[in-house]
């Protein structure tokens, strides 16, 4: 019974801590076009396809509590655009995860862990302003979807349920909505966006609420001086990620080792031809003001294409 | 291979060009305001592309410019042009027929 109680008391912990790491890299990027973990108001032709593939590298662990966890989230994120009109995109974004977790429990090291489909998004884009000049141009543009149920929630393994976070999928319907504005020019281009993910519950758990605000800033490094035709754009990428998550609700009661608000800083590069884009980038937590024993991110390291089709 | 047949085909190829240059129709000079990325060139290329009739295109992103050549006999208007180009998602800022060469 002691035993049960331990391993409920540190799945829970872990659920909490990992729930603001999980949501706050997850749930509020996309995959369309210019910023790296976030959204853009640039278009998507209509009738046009879009592709996207992101491999992204989680990892977390430097745990103020006894576990001493250490969690491991390998995910490759598959996102196909499609343009209804010039103003109107759809986006769906498929994850794979793969997800490792150790900690000391009961006084012996144990690993647990999950892979499969993770949680599909969905969600429409519409350009509601748009100012074209020679060279540049500013939009704005509202988003919307909703995050499905599509993983599976209820994976066991020896030493029972998994722990929430470590579940492929949430198993609730999660709706979201924000704005993303976009300034590019030849040489440089500014996004920014907020947005809002409302996190239901399941199976008597809910993750907190995310809000985020998010800003991107995209140099061009190479080539210096444009010539004829459209040669391709090397970027370097400087982006800032500010997430606030409220606390995980379980069995009826907020958690106290759950939410918080982090800040992420994300220098990368970004190659720009017509056809395709192939990116990188670290996502490097400067500010983690997280409650309880909630764990903090060490890191995030991303990299994939884009495809134009 | 001797002289004498380097020259021939170096006539033959020339004519090949000559005749395929000729067979082009009219060429149209499109100012695209708001393209600033390769990547939203290649949008704009594929909806123009689809025109009916198109032979080529010849995008300039540092001048905003897609010079756009028909095929021989057929001509591209103004709205279909600007059709195409708000399809992309962006705006038709100047349209007008341009000789052979002067596509800037």
């Amino acid at each position: 019974m002691t035993s049960e109680r331990t391993t409920l008391r540190c799945t829970v912990t872990f659920a909490i801590g990992f729930a603001l790491q999980l949501v706050a890299m997850g749930v509020l990027r996309e995959a369309q076009a210019a910023p790296m973990t976030f959204n853009t108001a640039l278009p998507v032709a209509d009738g046009e396809f879009i592709f996207r593939e992101q491999a992204i590298l989680e990892q977390s662990g430097n745990d103020p509590s006894s576990a001493a966890r250490d969690f491991t989230v390998w995910s490759a994120v598959s996102v196909l655009g499609y343009g209804v009109s010039a103003d109107v995109a759809l986006f769906a974004a498929v994850p794979y995860v793969d997800k490792r977790l150790k900690l000391t429990e009961s006084g012996s090291r144990r690993a647990r862990g999950a892979r499969g489909l993770g949680d599909v998004r969905l969600f429409g884009r519409y350009t509601a302003f748009r100012k074209d000049w020679p060279g540049h141009t500013f939009r704005i543009a509202p988003f919307a979807g909703v995050e499905t149920p599509t993983g599976d929630d209820d994976r066991t393994d020896v030493f029972g349920r998994l722990p929430a976070d470590v579940q492929p999928g949430s198993g609730s319907w999660d709706p979201f909505a924000g704005l993303v504005l976009t300034y590019q020019t030849l040489d440089y281009q500014i996004d920014a966006q907020a947005g809002y993910q409302a996190n239901t519950k399941a199976n008597g758990f809910a993750f907190g609420d995310v809000a985020q605000l998010d800003a991107s800033l995209q140099y061009r490094l190479w080539p210096r001086a444009l010539g004829p035709g459209v040669p391709g754009f090397l970027y370097g990428v400087l982006e800032a990620n500010l997430v606030h998550n409220d606390k995980n609700e379980s069995g009826g009661a907020d958690d106290s080792s759950s939410g918080g608000t982090s800040l992420f800083l994300v220098p990368g590069l970004q190659y720009v031809s017509k056809r395709w884009i192939v990116e990188a980038a670290v996502q490097v937590p400067v500010l983690q003001r997280l409650n309880g024993t909630a764990l903090e991110n060490d890191y995030v390291v991303r990299a994939g294409f884009r495809v134009n089709f | 291979m001797n002289t004498l047949s380097r020259f021939a085909l170096a006539i033959l190829a020339t004519a090949w060009f000559t005749t395929a240059a000729l067979a082009a129709g009219p060429s149209y000079r499109l100012e695209v305001a708001g393209l600033a990325c390769p990547f939203c060139a290649y949008g704009i290329e594929k909806k123009l592309n689809a025109v009916k009739g198109v032979e080529r295109l010849e995008t300039n992103i540092k001048e905003g410019t897609v010079i756009v050549t028909m095929k021989d006999g057929v001509t591209l208007d103004k709205a279909t042009a600007e059709q195409a180009v708000k399809d992309a998602g962006f705006t038709l800022n100047g349209f007008k027929q341009v000789s052979p060469g002067d596509s800037q």
